[in-house]
């Protein structure tokens, strides 16, 4: 029992991982659109687990704070507005779903094989380190936050401005679109 | 024949400025009123528009005359030519000719229009004055002013008749009256009898017009001209042809002439109402009383002797024309004079009365006496005038009764009228001093001498037939006159209630509404009524000494004669032939004068005044009950024209509207149905052959591009399966194989 | 130790639902969500490739591409909101203008 948990203690990130896909095939399969939200939460924040199993502790949290935090509910209330449950639909899925599947698993089974053939298999993971001058005062290991911050303004500031102004002209766009006519 | 014969003689006549205006002022009194009287209701303003008009053009008549006057003879004529109404071009005629004739609207003011034009406005004048009276009734409610503006287009018309310088001018005056007497005769056009009348009327001319027409057209096609000068100016040379060719057909020249006088003498039956078309005019006193002075006396009817007194060059040529004019005119005076024996309806008398007398006048056509019948027309304007304006204040005085029955003893009432209408009845009678004498006897005498020839009775029997026939007439008319008179204002006022010999009969009034019924009291009618009669009474009696016959020269002159002789083809042909007056003359004269009209005045007043309750006539009537049964319906004839003429005419119409209706419209229909169905035959072609290649052309398309329309879903989910199909199919190519 | 093929694995695993979502699914808001978790599969293996290189330029790039997902919800809810206003749906195959 105590190797059981050990070994699922050492393969944390295997777990999460089929978690976070099982809540997107919830998502993707459920007959209830606020079922796919909630299936769409559970999976976000699997998958910020997934980014702390992989000493991503920053990005986790902005993981849970954007997509459980916000998103989730954007879609919630955009599923709530839109009353999907006055339109029975005809049928959830679209007629290409009997080609769609075989093709995915396809496409998913190529990839497959092409990771088992062994392309990043010797590969073994290095502590993150920054370069001299920005790692200055910095326990690499221990403060994440601050070395992101680091590399972030330090590499891609521009990158950086430019995302500030695309969310601005999305947020103004956003109201532009999703605003009612003026009834003149 | 040759083109100098064409030339018009107009050297002799004068141009002058205002002619345009006789005519022309009572139509613009016609317009003022015709468009303003609705709307202004206004009746002084339309009795001054009116009158002003038509006095206007008289004084303007008065001025010319007296300018002709003072003319040497040769040269009393004026015309005025306005504007030219039709140019032919050049129009081929008889014998291969070329004639470049154009039709003038231009007016000509000679001897004959000057006459006719002081008599046209002078009477028509008279007739307006008294129309401001008797036309009371309908001042009030306003249809008023249509009258006078319908007076005032027959005036108009009228004028055109007797001034226009061509036939065509006078054939626009000729249908122009005839619309006039339409129009007037339905005046009261919510009666159905007046419209009947109207109809009958405007019918009946339209018969004769259709002669007049032809006749018109065949001079056109002869003498190459419609103007009178040049019709006159080559009669001459046309008459010396050996023969004319026409129409394929080649005759002498008089044989042309009878055909064309034949044709005119129609229409002049038509519009004077001479057998057998004079059915109209009695029924036209439907009109009011002035229309049927007018009309009856002075205008209308008297277009007919116009035209034949104008054209006097070919109805001198035409000796057999004259001879049916003659025969014609004689039977008509007497036929409705012997009509006019039996008849109880006031206007009736005197209808039938100016048939008669319009007969006279054709006789003395008829007779080549052309002066002595326009004489007669003059004079009987103004006696008939006078009777028929004066019947018309009986018939106001007496409350709108036109049954002389019903009359009686008026002459207290109304002492004016009376005696007006008692000189009227001299003249008409024939009695010597008064103008009758002088027209009618002029007549009577010129066709007796048809027959005598000087002393040798070797004339045609026709014309002794004719003479009979007219002293028979002269006869009639004496006695039904002077029983007009008796009946009329003799004896006792019978429409007060007392009747003692039960003659007077229950209303029945034509014209007005009988809104009168009970006693009253007859009274004299207003100035503006007994005026007019009076005026036209004592133009009556005077007029006479205008043409006195050669026989009477101790008396006075042919003044008339005289005067239009320049008009006249043949001057003098029958008149100063004979230089020595013959006794048969003055036997005749006395003989007319002293025995016989005074005669026949007798019988009418032993009849009907001596006797107040009329039981000499009552026996009479009872001896002869056929005769006078037969006389009193006129002989039938309306009847006969109904059985013979009308009833076939309209089965015939009936039978030629079945024909249209099923064989013409038959083909017509036909013709749609066929083109309907190759219309269908081509629709079908063009929906199934040329549609359908078009449509095959873009179906075929249409298949083509639906094999990759597929393609085109509009889903982005199909676009994104394809893309990851194609991502697929990179990897299987790049990684595996 | 965690292995990168595990998290590639694993990536492509949820990749490839995303896929399957956008691709079977007819609602829009699905579609929207399939695709989210698309971006968060690229996100992992940016996370798992920026531990194996042992630098920060990873996790930084993920950041970015967080923010522009958040861009992309925004606009995508946007549209969906106003094409039901304007089309009385949010079905993705009733949107077929394009069709030919």
């Amino acid at each position: 029992m105590n190797a059981l948990f050990t070994s699922i203690g050492h393969n944390l990130f295997l777990v999460f991982g089929l978690l976070a896909c099982a809540g997107a095939a919830v998502m993707i399969l459920s007959t209830s659109a606020v079922h796919s939200v909630l299936g769409f939460l559970f999976s976000m924040i699997m998958v910020a687990a997934c980014f702390l199993c992989l000493s991503a502790e920053f990005l986790g949290m902005a993981q849970l704070l954007v997509y459980a935090g916000g998103i989730v509910v954007l879609f919630l209330f955009v599923v709530m507005l839109v009353e999907l449950t006055k339109y029975k639909e005809k049928s959830l899925f679209t007629t290409q779903i009997k080609w769609s599947f075989p093709l995915v698993l396809i496409a998913l089974g190529i990839f497959a094989y092409t990771m088992k053939s062994n392309l990043f298999d010797a590969a073994t993971p290095v502590a993150l380190s920054l370069s001299s001058g920005l790692a200055e005062g910095l326990s690499v290991s221990a403060q994440n936050a601050q070395m992101v911050s680091r590399g972030l303004f330090a590499g891609f500031l521009l990158p950086l401005e430019i995302l500030s102004v695309i969310l601005l002209v999305a947020l103004v766009g956003a109201l532009v679109l999703a605003k009612s006519e003026r009834v003149s | 024949m040759n083109e100098s014969t064409l030339i018009p003689l107009i050297s002799a006549s004068q141009p002058v400025s205002y002619l345009w205006l006789i005519p022309f002022l009572p139509l613009f009194g016609f317009l003022i009123n015709g468009l303003t009287g609705r709307r202004l209701r206004n009746n002084q303003w339309v009795n001054g528009i009116a009158l002003g008009s038509v006095a206007g053009s008289f004084l303007l008549s008065v001025f010319y005359f007296l300018y002709l006057l003072q003319l040497p003879e040769s040269s009393r004529s004026l015309h005025q030519s306005l504007w030219t109404w039709f140019d032919v071009g050049a129009a081929q005629i008889a014998g291969q000719r070329l004639t470049f004739a154009t039709v003038e609207w231009a007016y000509k003011f000679d001897v004959l229009s000057a006459a006719m034009a002081l008599l046209v406005t002078g009477a028509g004048f008279l007739i307006h004055l008294f129309s401001t009276g008797y036309m009371e009734e309908e001042q009030k409610d306003f249809r008023y002013y249509r009258f006078m503006a319908y007076l005032n287009l027959f005036v108009f018309s009228m004028l055109n008749l007797v001034l226009g310088s061509n036939i065509l001018m006078m054939f626009l005056g000729w249908e122009g009256v005839g619309l006039c007497s339409y129009l007037l005769i339905g005046f009261y056009f919510n009666k159905t009898y007046a419209g009947d009348a109207a109809k009958k009327a405007f019918v009946t001319n339209r018969i004769g017009d259709f002669g007049f027409m032809l006749g018109f057209f065949l001079i056109f096609m002869i003498f190459g001209s419609l103007d009178y000068d040049t019709l006159m100016g080559s009669a001459r040379s046309l008459m010396a042809l050996p023969s004319i060719t026409l129409f394929g057909h080649t005759a002498a020249p008089t044989f042309w002439m009878n055909l064309i006088g034949g044709c005119l003498f129609v229409g002049a039956m038509g519009k004077s109402a001479q057998i057998p078309l004079y059915v109209w005019l009695p029924d036209a006193m439907a009109g009011p009383t002035p229309v049927s002075a007018l009309i009856h006396a002075a205008t209308m009817v008297t277009s007919g002797l116009y035209m034949i007194t104008r054209l006097n060059f070919i109805f001198v040529n035409a000796p057999a024309a004259l001879h049916l004019i003659l025969f014609i005119g004689a039977l008509t005076a007497l036929l409705a004079a012997s009509m006019g024996l039996a008849q109880y309806d006031i206007k009736k008398v005197l209808a039938y009365s100016t048939v008669s007398q319009l007969g006279f006048m054709f006789m003395g056509m008829g007779a080549g006496a052309f002066t002595a019948g326009m004489f007669h027309v003059f004079t009987h304007a103004f006696f008939k005038a006078c009777l028929f304006l004066g019947s018309g204040s009986v018939i106001m005085a007496c409350h709108h009764e036109q049954d002389m029955r019903n009359m009686g003893g008026l002459r207290k009432y109304m002492p004016w009228t009376f005696w007006s209408m008692l000189l009227s009845t001299f003249a008409i009678a024939g009695i010597f001093p008064f103008s009758g004498f002088f027209s009618k006897d002029e007549i009577l005498w010129k066709v007796f001498e048809g027959w005598y020839e000087g002393g040798t009775y070797e004339g045609s029997t026709l014309y002794l037939s004719a003479w009979l026939m007219g002293m028979v007439a002269a006869f009639f008319t004496a006695f039904y006159m002077m029983r007009l008179i008796c009946m009329t204002f003799l004896g006792n006022y019978r429409g007060g209630g007392e009747d003692p010999y039960h003659l007077t009969v229950p209303g029945d009034t034509h014209g007005h509404d009988a809104h009168h019924v009970g006693t009253h009291v007859p009274h004299e009618v207003p100035w503006n009524m007994w005026v007019p009669v009076f005026i036209l009474a004592l133009l009556a009696v005077g007029s006479g000494f205008l043409n006195v016959p050669h026989a009477l020269h101790f008396l006075g002159h042919a003044y008339f004669s005289e005067w239009l002789t320049p008009i006249l083809y043949q001057v003098g042909a029958a008149t100063e032939g004979v230089e020595v007056v013959s006794k048969v003359e003055y036997a005749l004269m006395i003989w007319a004068t002293v025995i016989w009209a005074p005669g026949a005045m007798a019988l009418a007043y032993w009849f009907y005044a001596a006797d107040p309750s009329w039981s000499r006539a009552k026996t009479f009537v009872k001896n002869y009950p056929n005769l006078f049964e037969w006389v009193h319906a006129r002989f039938y004839i309306d009847e006969f024209y109904e059985a013979l003429l009308i009833t076939p005419t309209k089965r015939l119409a009936g039978q030629l509207w079945s024909f249209d209706t099923w064989v013409v419209d038959g083909m017509v229909n036909g013709a749609a149905r066929a083109t309907l169905l190759f219309a269908r035959a081509s629709y079908w072609f063009d929906t199934y052959i040329v549609d359908g290649l078009v449509n095959f052309v873009a179906w075929l398309l249409q298949q083509f591009a639906s094999l990759f329309k597929a393609f085109q879903s509009g889903r982005v989910q199909n676009y994104a399966f394809v893309t990851l199909l194609g991502f697929v199919l990179l990897m299987l190519f790049k990684f595996l194989g | 130790m965690i292995s990168l093929n595990l998290v590639l694995f694993i990536s492509s695993l949820m990749f490839f639902i995303g896929v399957a979502g956008v691709l079977i699914r007819r609602n829009l808001l699905i579609i929207l969500m399939s695709i989210e978790l698309m971006l968060n599969a690229a996100n992992l293996n940016l996370i798992a490739f920026a531990r194996q290189s042992g630098t920060v330029d990873g996790q930084a790039f993920a950041l970015l591409v967080m923010g522009f997902a958040a861009a992309e919800v925004a606009v995508g809810l946007a549209l969906a909101v106003a094409l039901y206003r304007r089309k009385d749906t949010v079905q993705a195959d009733d949107i077929n203008l394009l069709n030919g």
